[in-house]
């Protein structure tokens, strides 16, 4: 059963055609990691997933239901659908306790009490507990994007979707991300992950798919697109990157 | 006379006079606030057609004398309408439409001035847009919109002194009556300036005193 089935999907910013041809099928648990240069349309894709963008033509199922027609549903289909960004994006007007709690709690799903209790767990989670009462600038970029991965968890979303999540750090903070991103997929989250971390790629990925010019070019369990490559383009790709 | 005796004298007057300022621009800045927010939203939609209808109200506003459309208000409209028009009535009418579209200006820039990706956090999470814009567009688009918008405050606490040609004995059209009947111009005038001035100045000490304490989470931790 596929958790996100995306079938003949394209988009076009105006004459620029972005994404040509995509057909991705990811599995419930499965991690996928899309990897590719700047500009060949990896995260477009993504942001597709939860229609930041909308797709030109095609359709993209998540849970079976489908974001491209979602008409007034969407709100309802993005409670399920996390999202990380490589600008973390948190919310600079509230604490970070508030930050995790306020969706779930302007939803009404959950009420304050419960919110901010689930909230505080979340944070022992990814190991910020203490700063439950800080404002995000005063976190360092590793922390902040910890608590926007707990805030897309506070909803309890069946897919998560990370748009280069360690891009905007520094390199002494990635490893942080990575490794409560690595703890996640463990306990079974659906995962589909932009990046340029190979490492990560390679050591946590069910799946690697390699896009280039808004095409699929290669696809395969790491060992396999890292350790031996069919296509040129991948080959080309990989030798520059590692 | 000199200025003392004056203000002594006048004073009754001189204060009504203050006092129908005050809660002209008041009720002109609560009326424009709306004005401003609702055409200020407008001006961020995604259609087009709404975007438009900002356009259009704002292009009236800043490209018309204040004068012009406070004389339209009073003068034009009631014509064509066949009705009496009260002077206070057209007045707050003319400030809170012209306030309203430099307002809708200042939203605008306020609301753009807002990453994109804040309301793409929100809208993940499945907010709808509404409460994406009440609650986590709109709080941080007003903190960095203070400086303007006290701004436009004082300058509509000004532009209320233009309202004394259609009649409203507000503060200056008091300084004008009562000129007219001592003729001491240099003294009234002196009177009415400071008193425009010491309102304003207490609104520009206050509004810098919300906008240092409006700096996030500096109080906490």
């Amino acid at each position: 059963m596929g958790k996100v089935k995306i079938k003949n999907l394209k988009k076009n910013f105006g004459d620029l055609e972005v994404l040509k041809d995509i057909n991705l099928e990811v599995k419930e648990q499965e991690v996928i990691c899309i990897i590719g240069a700047s500009g060949s349309g990896k995260s477009t894709l993504l942001r597709c997933i939860n229609a930041l963008e909308d797709a030109s033509s095609g359709t993209i199922e998540v849970d079976g239901n489908d974001i491209t027609r979602a008409d007034g549903n969407i709100n309802k289909y993005r409670q399920d659908i996390g999202m990380v960004f490589q600008q973390f994006n948190l919310f600079p007007h509230m604490t970070v306790l508030k930050n995790i709690s306020f969706a779930p709690v302007a939803l009404k799903l959950k009420t304050k009490a419960e919110a901010e209790e689930a909230a505080l767990k979340l944070l022992r989670r990814v190991d910020l507990e203490e700063k439950a009462n800080v404002y995000p600038e005063q976190l360092s970029g590793g922390q902040q994007q910890r608590v926007a991965i707990a805030r897309a968890l506070a909803m309890n979303p069946d897919v998560m979707l990370f748009d280069e999540p360690t891009s905007a750090l520094d390199p002494e903070m990635v490893g942080e991300v990575l490794s409560v991103m690595k703890q996640l997929a463990k306990d079974g989250m659906t995962m589909i992950v932009v990046t340029h971390e190979m490492g990560f790629a390679r050591e946590v990925a069910d799946r690697v798919i390699f896009i280039d010019e808004g095409f699929i070019v290669e696809e395969g369990p790491p060992s396999e697109v890292f350790g031996n490559p069919k296509n040129q383009r991948t080959i080309n790709f990989l030798n520059m990157v590692l | 006379m000199n200025i003392p005796s004056l203000i002594v004298q006048y004073w009754p007057r001189l204060l009504a006079g203050l006092a129908l300022t005050v809660e002209i621009t008041i009720i002109s800045l609560i009326l424009a606030g709306i004005l401003g927010l609702v055409f200020g939203l407008l001006s961020v939609s995604k259609r087009k057609g709404l975007r438009g209808i900002a356009l259009v109200y704002v292009d009236i506003v800043r490209g018309t004398p204040l004068l012009v459309q406070a004389f339209f208000i009073y003068f034009g409209i009631p014509q064509v309408l066949g009705i009496q028009s009260d002077p206070v009535v057209s007045g707050i009418i003319t400030l809170s439409l012209n306030a309203g579209g430099y307002l809708a200006e200042i939203f605008r820039g306020g609301i753009e001035s807002i990453s994109r990706g804040q309301m793409e956090a929100a809208r993940s999470l499945g907010l709808p847009y509404g409460m994406a814009m009440r609650s986590v567009i709109l709080p941080q688009a007003v903190r960095t919109m203070t400086p303007a918008l006290i701004n436009q405050c004082i300058i509509t606490l000004k532009d209320t002194s233009l309202l004394s040609v259609i009649g409203v004995t507000e503060l200056t059209q008091t300084g004008r009556l009562i000129i007219a009947n001592n003729y001491q111009s240099f003294e009234v005038w002196a009177i009415v300036a400071a008193m425009y001035f010491i309102i304003i100045m207490i609104l520009s000490k206050i509004s810098k005193r919300i906008e240092r304490k409006m700096s996030y989470g500096k109080s906490k931790n």
